[in-house]
Parts: structure tokens; sequence; C-alpha cells
């Protein structure tokens, strides 16, 4: 395991007597990608801005590489940001954009003019060298905003929801674009995103915060597969919450009565109490779906209530008698064996070991 | 429909009224400028630079000339620079104050000029300013100020909020910032606002009158002829003014539009 | 939105914040509070000296003659604001609803050129065009009227005034009435409203605080301004500017030019509060 190239320690922001930081207590590691993810308003942004030194915090420490960074000023540090907005500036060319960092730390024209080239280059825009920003494309500002940030060629590369100004199909090109330049720099990158699709594609690990605080951290897919919480479990969506008491517990299983039936979960690290409540997870590519009923184990009768197609990926939306929605995902290939329309009754089951306990709280 | 017609047509007559109301007096006295006549009237006289000659020969008028570039011009700088860095502070800083802070430099243009020219005048002679060229151009630039801050404010609205501290990110100082992202964000303005505190200063007469002493500027020579009797010696200076100040408008205005334009490069 | 930490102002915050506060208080506040102070200074053989005595103040408020010249100057001001705002309204009606926006910013560069031009000469051009044998009394003469006096009156007055405040007025309106959301004029005309009533009962209180700045700035203008009535209205009433200017110039009695001009600022405050007051008090809503 590498090292942690940045330490939050205990850390806490208030602006006023508004807490947009409650606790960080977490590392960032050498060459890793981080996502950081969370609804709006949860503080991921000030996070971020803290480890560019745009923001203080009020109570804890950020260390990098060992130093102590709370009082460092933004331009004494080499932690680049790619902004939400670009912040590219509007009166420059694209090179001189990109000339912009080496220039204030007083890199002579000669180097400055072909490092810049050097970048503009590998990120495929060097044709538009002498071309102001306002009349290049959002994909190709993008560029030029992730260039003046990497020809700095930092340790640590910030970027703050880069992608969300692109269309759609731009952004799955940026998307393979920023990983394969994380894979060949082998910097760490920490990216702020609110897009759940974005931080499980590209990153390593994610950290998923809610209200100031870290929810989880994991690698996408101890997210996705075991939420710690009913936070992150609603927040990563594509997953059947269900709740209810329970009923039993034996061993490395227990039984939990919900009002859609009484299902049985491994109780992983959980600890649960007989008449507690208790609530799990189950994701909705594990559900299986059959027209008869199956023999034994967790299932559900269900009402199918709509289609949604992603490609070769099938959602589906059901309801149970008890009007408890329930979420299906497969291949599209897999759904036309069977072949159900919208209104058709069909059998939802799962394997026991696919719930996921959640964490109350 | 018909009647929506004739009442749009009416209302339409009606402002260029207005418009020929307001341009009257500046057509008028352009015309006269050119007129041989000494009460110019209907039907006019011949035409003549009788009275641009006069006042080309005037040496006072050359001096008056001076004085007012030289006014104007230290004007324009001081009011820039002291607008630029009010515009800044308001848009950068949230301080204690800042309320009181902002009438300190917005208030001045709300006090008739007649009180501002007696205050002046009082205050100078009391710590011994007074009667100097650089008493006008203090006057001013205290009137002008809030002209360069409302032009200059504008442009920094329209600045990315994450651009300066893009720069910081990318190694700049704040004074580097200043330098390299502030400044050239806001050219367009500093010039519009350098042309616009020079037309303003180019015109003024009170304040300038009370406080100039014997350094006249071009409004006060005009406002001591017209005090005499009807010279049209003024239709020919205020031709002249009106076209140096309508000439600072333009360009000002010109910087103003282009605010839009990325590709300004100075 | 400021992206800065909260710290204290460092030398690069104050290199930005100090000059202005610098210079407006010794070139701004100063001449101000010294103008305050010298209303209770003395003057003795012509010369001014530092006192405390309400001389001045007893003087001036005790004659008839300020209060003329005082209610008079009001009068007058407020003529012309009533003026203004009147002639200005329909043309300002006109480029806000029924001119495109092109038009419109058109005519609101033009109305803002004769802000830059000498106001001076402006006037001295109406005192040519205005005089007995002048431009406009030659033109009715060829129809058979005049001629007219009309310089040394309070017509002669309000043409300055106007000159002054128009422009600025029909901007300011114009703007005002540009900014009304135009689907609420639609609903009352929709509605079965009057073209008149529309106006009176929709666009009027939606425009309320526009107009009535307007109002204000026209009458601060015409109340501060001695071109338009020294010139074209002969002074035969001496309005308050010129009683600063005559104090101040013939006199050397500052002291006294003084307590006028503060007369003038408690007036111009007292208007602008109550205006400002009117402006932004909640209507009683559009019924």
């Amino acid at each position: 395991m590498s090292k942690p190239l940045v330490v939050f320690d205990k850390v806490q922001k208030h602006f006023g007597s508004f807490v947009a930081v409650k606790e960080l207590d977490f590392e960032i590691r050498e060459g890793e990608f981080l996502a950081i993810m969370g609804p709006s308003g949860c503080g991921k942004t000030t996070t971020l801005r803290m480890l560019a030194g745009l923001e203080a915090p009020s109570i804890g420490e950020i260390r990098l590489n060992d130093r102590v960074m709370n009082d460092v000023a933004p331009h004494e540090r080499d932690t680049p940001l790619v902004w939400q907005s670009l912040a590219l500036f509007p009166f420059l060319t694209a090179r001189e954009n990109v000339e912009f960092g080496l220039k204030m730390r007083g890199v002579d024209k000669a180097e400055r003019k072909e490092r810049a080239l050097k970048w503009l280059d590998k990120m495929g825009i060097l044709e538009f060298e002498n071309r102001h920003i306002s009349t290049l494309s959002g994909g190709q500002k993008q560029r030029v905003a992730l260039a003046r940030s990497l020809v700095m060629e930092p340790q640590i590369l910030l970027l703050d929801e880069p992608l969300s100004a692109l269309d759609a199909h731009l952004v799955i090109r940026m998307q393979a674009v920023l990983t394969d330049l994380q894979r060949e720099l082998g910097i760490t990158f920490v990216y702020v995103t609110h897009s759940q699709s974005e931080a499980f594609a590209m990153a390593d690990r994610v950290i998923i915060m809610g209200k100031g605080e870290i929810a989880q951290i994991g690698t996408p897919k101890d997210i996705y597969r075991a939420p710690a919480n009913q936070f992150v479990a609603e927040f990563v969506g594509r997953n059947n919450i269900l709740s209810g008491k329970v009923a039993s517990v034996d061993g490395n299983t227990a039984r939990i009565t919900t009002a859609s039936g009484d299902f049985t979960v491994p109780t992983n690290e959980v600890l649960l109490i007989e008449g507690h409540k208790a609530s799990f997870v189950i994701s909705a590519d594990l559900v299986h779906i059959t027209l008869e009923e199956p023999e034994a184990g967790n299932k559900a009768y269900c009402k199918l209530i709509s289609e949604e197609f992603v490609g070769s990926m099938v959602t589906l939306f059901l309801e149970d008698a008890q009007g408890h929605e329930f979420k299906v995902q497969m291949q599209e290939r897999e759904l036309s064996k069977i072949d159900p329309h919208s209104g058709d009754e069909i059998w939802l089951s799962w394997d026991t070991q696919s719930a996921h306990v959640l964490n109350e709280g | 429909m018909k009647q929506n017609r004739s009442l749009n047509f009416v209302l339409g007559i009606y402002v260029l009224l207005i418009f020929a109301f307001v341009f009257a007096p500046i057509i008028f006295s352009m015309i006269f400028s050119f007129n041989s006549q000494r009460f110019p009237t209907i039907p006019l006289g011949e035409f003549s630079t009788e009275w641009y000659a006069k006042v080309l020969a005037d040496p006072d008028v050359w001096e008056a000339a001076l004085n007012s570039l030289i006014v104007s011009c230290s004007t324009a700088l001081i009011a820039t620079f002291l607008g630029f860095c009010t515009a800044y502070s308001d848009f950068r800083y949230n301080f204690r104050f800042k309320g009181p802070y902002l009438a300190l430099i917005l208030l001045p243009p709300t006090i008739p000029l007649i009180i501002m020219a007696l205050a002046m005048l009082a205050w100078f002679s009391k710590i011994g300013m007074s009667g100097q060229l650089y008493s006008i151009i203090i006057a001013h630039s205290v009137l002008t100020a809030p002209f360069a801050m409302a032009v200059i404010r504008l442009r920094l609205n329209q600045m990315d909020p994450d651009l300066e501290a893009a720069a910081w990110n990318l190694g700049g100082s704040e004074w580097q910032t200043m330098r390299h992202v502030i400044v050239p964000f806001c050219k367009p303005a500093i010039f519009s606002s350098l042309f616009l505190t020079a037309a303003v200063s180019f015109d003024e007469f009170a304040v300038s009158w009370f406080v100039s002493g014997l350094n006249k500027t071009l409004p006060v020579i005009v406002l001591e002829i017209v005090q005499g009797n009807i010279d049209p010696q003024v239709n020919a200076i205020g031709t002249f003014v009106f076209l140096i100040s309508m000439t600072l408008v333009v360009l000002a205005q010109l910087f103003f539009a282009s605010r839009q334009m990325k590709s300004i490069k100075l | 939105m400021s992206s800065t930490p909260e710290r204290r102002p460092n030398l690069y915050a104050l290199t930005w914040r100090l000059p202005i506060i610098f210079w407006q208080f010794i070139f701004f506040v100063g001449p101000v509070l010294f103008m305050v102070a010298m209303s209770f200074f003395l003057v003795k053989n012509y010369r001014m000296t530092e006192a405390f005595e309400f001389v001045n103040w007893t003087r001036m408020l005790t004659r008839g003659f300020f209060w003329d010249s005082y209610w008079y100057t009001v009068f007058i001001a407020s003529v012309s604001t009533v003026c203004a705002m009147c002639i200005a309204f329909p043309a300002a009606f006109t480029l806000a609803f029924r001119a495109s926006e092109s038009t419109r910013r058109w005519a609101i560069f033009l109305l803002i050129i004769p802000f830059f031009t000498s106001y001076l000469v402006r006037t001295f051009s109406w005192f040519v065009i205005l005089s007995e044998s002048g431009v406009v009394n030659a033109m009715l003469g060829y129809i058979g009227l005049g001629p007219y006096t009309m310089l040394n009156t309070n017509f002669g007055t309000l043409v300055g005034y106007m000159t002054l405040t128009l422009p600025l007025v029909v901007i300011l309106q114009t703007v005002t009435m540009a900014n009304i959301d135009k689907t609420l004029v639609e609903a009352a005309r929709n509605l079965g409203c009057s073209p008149l009533r529309t106006i009176w009962q929709v666009i009027i209180p939606l425009s309320k605080t526009g107009l009535i700045i307007a109002a204000i700035f026209c009458f601060i203008l015409s109340f501060g301004d001695f071109v338009a009535p020294f010139y074209l209205g002969g002074s035969q009433e001496p309005t308050l500017p010129i009683l600063i200017l005559d104090t101040t110039k013939s006199g050397q009695q500052w002291p006294r030019a003084a307590v006028v001009a503060i007369m003038m600022m408690l007036t111009l405050f007292a208007i602008a509060f109550t205006g400002i007051a009117l402006a932004y008090r909640k209507g009683r809503g559009a019924k």
C-alpha cells in the first residue's frame, strides 16, 4: 500500500455559524484516483478548496507530504485545480493560458513556450495554440484547462466537477482522457463530483459525503454492493432498500420482517437485536426475475410498472402489493427471454448473500 | 388597429420633438458659430469663420485650453485610479462599515455643484491650497471618481469569480494576479473610465470657477464671456469643447461596448 | 461572491481600500464639515475669523429675503420636477413599450450625450434662441405672432432646467418602464383594462420606485442649478444658488453662504429621504 500523500486530520470548516465541514479524517494515497462525491451542499467543494488553500480549515490540520499546509498561501502550494467554470483567462490565447502558471513561477520565455506546446500537443489541441478562449468549443476549453494545470507537473491534481458543463457524449470521451492521463502520469487525482457514473467509472476509491461528513470511503464496488448506511444506499441508487424489524438472529444470518414479507439476510458485522429496526439493500442487478414462483429463499411478487433502456442495459421498475417499489437491472438480452409487459405480475428473487444489512443512522 | 397606428405615429413625433428640444441648443450653437451675425436669428447671416479666428487669436483662450487639457488628463488619471481601487475593494472584500465606505465615494454627485464649489473653496483656502491648477484637479477627482468606480465595478461584475483564485492556484501572488489578471480584464473599462472622467472634467465650470483663482479653464472663460454680453465666440469655443467631449464619450462608449469582445489586446 | 477567507486585511487589501478613504476624507468630508463649521465664523473687516457664533444663522434665517428666496427655489424646482416628469412620460412610455430594443438603446445613448456637453454653452444657446429677436420669435413672426418676452421670466428658467434635467428623466423613466414585466401589462389589457387605466393602475404603480428616483434627481438638479435662473431667468428673484454666488463672490460673506448651502443640503436630504421612503414603501397592492 502506498504512503499517504495528503492527510486530513480532524478538519472542520465553519462559515460564521454555518458548519460546512463537520469532521474530516482521511488520507489521500499517492498515485490514486480519488473521487469525492455527494449531493450539493455536502461540503465536497469546500474540502477541495481547503486542499488548494482557498479556504483555511477552522479546526484541524491538513498535511501534504507531512508538511502542515494550514497557513500556506494558495500561490505557494503546488495543487493546481481544474475549475467547474474552467476559469480560463478570457483575454489570453490558449497557449498563454497554459503558460500562465509557469510565468508566475518565473520560468523563462523559451522554456515556457516549449512546455506549453508540449502539453497542448498532448491534449490534442496544438492547432488552437493562438486562438482566444471564447472561440474554442466546450471540449477544447476543457483540454486547455487540463493542460494549464498539468503543465505545472504537480504531484496532485484537483478537479472540481470539470465535466458538468459538457454534453453527455463528450463526458464519456473526457472520462477516458482523464483516466488515461492519470495512469500515464501516475500522479494523484482528487475529483469532486455529484455524478455517480463519473465517480464510479474513473475512481480507484470514492468518498461519499453528506452534510459535511464522510458517509463512506471505499472502492466503487464496496460502496455499490455494501453501502454503509441508508444515506449512501439512497444516494448511490440502483438498489432496493427494505426496512423492517429483526424477527430472529441465527449465527451469520438473520430474519427480517418487512411490510413486503420476511427475508433472510447475512448479518455481516452489523449487530442485530431481535425486535429492533433494521434495513438492508439488494443491488438491482443481483435480483432475478421469473414467471413461476421460486421454490424457496427470498422472493417478492410484483407488478411491472415501467422499463428504462440505457444502451444494452434495462432497468425494470416494479411494485409489490403493498406499493413498495423494486428495481431490477439486467442485460436487455436476458430480459427478452421472459419478455414481460407493463402490468404483468412476475416474481423477484435473490440469493441471501446478495443482501447487505445497513448500519442504522 | 388603425387607431393604434396613428397613435404610434403621434407618439413617435412626440419623441422626436423631445430629442429636438434636447439637441436644439447644441445644434444651434454649432450653426451660430459659423454665422457672421453678432445676434444670430432667422434668416441666418453669411457663413463666417470670424469667431473662430477671434478665439484662436486670443492668448487667454490658448492658456485656458492648455489648463483644461492638464486638468482633465490629471483628473482622469486620479479619478480612475481611485475608482479602480474602490471598485476592486468592493468586488473582492466584505468588511465592516462597507456601506459608509461606498457612500464616501458615491455621495459627491448628489450634492449640488455650487455647494461643493463653496465648500472646496473655503477648505482649500483654509489649508492653503486654493487658486492653483491642482486645486481644480483635486476637486474634479472627488466629483468624477464615482463615475470611474461605477464603470469599473460593472466590468468586474462580468468577471468569473473563480478567475482570481485560479491565478493564485497557478502560483500567482496577489500582486501578480492583480497585474496579470485583474488589470488586463478591466482594461476596456479602465480606458472607458479615463475618457468619461476626462469628458466630465473638461466641461465642469462651477467648481473650477470657484477654486481656480487665476488659472482659468475653458468653461470658466466661457462663463466670464457670457457674463459680459452676447459674444458668439462662446459658440466657437462651445463647438470646439463639444467636439472634444464627444470624441471622449464616443471612445469611452466604444471601449464600454467592446467589453464583451474577448480579443482586446492593447 | 467573495472567495477570500476572512482574515485580517493584509497590505494588499489595504492598498486598494485606503486611497479613497484618505482622499475623500481630506477633500470631501473635510470641505463639507469645514463648511458647517464656517457657518459659525465671523467676518470682520472683510476677513473671516474662526469663532462659534450663531450670528450668521440668525441673520439669514430672520431675514425675509432669505425665506422669499428659499420658497421661490422650492417652488420653481418643484414646478421643474412636475414639468420634466410629465413631459418625459409619453416619450419614455413610447420608448419603453413601442420601440424595439435597439431603438431604445440608441435613444438612451443619444440622451447621454448632453451630459457631456457644456451646459453653459447650451444655456447661452437658449439665451440667443429665445431672445426678443431670436430664432423662436423670428419663426413666430412668420405666422404673425409675437414677439414674446421669454428671457428673464420663469419660462426662461424652466427651459434651462428642462435642458439640464429632461435627458436624465427620460432615461430613468424609460429604463424603469422597460424593465416592467410585459406580461402583467398584457394581462391587464386582456382583462379589459383600457389603455389609460392600464397606465394609471398597472404601469405607474409597477414603476413607482424608478419614477420617484427620477423625480428626486430632477429636483436635486433644478434646486442646485444657478445657470438657468441666472442667465435665462434674469435672477430677478434670486434662487438659493444665486444667493450663495452673490454672497460668496461679491460680499466675501462666506459664512452666510455656508448657512444657505447647509439649508439647501438639509432640504435636499429631507426630500431625498422622504422620496426614497415613499419609493420603497410597500404599495397597497394592485387591485
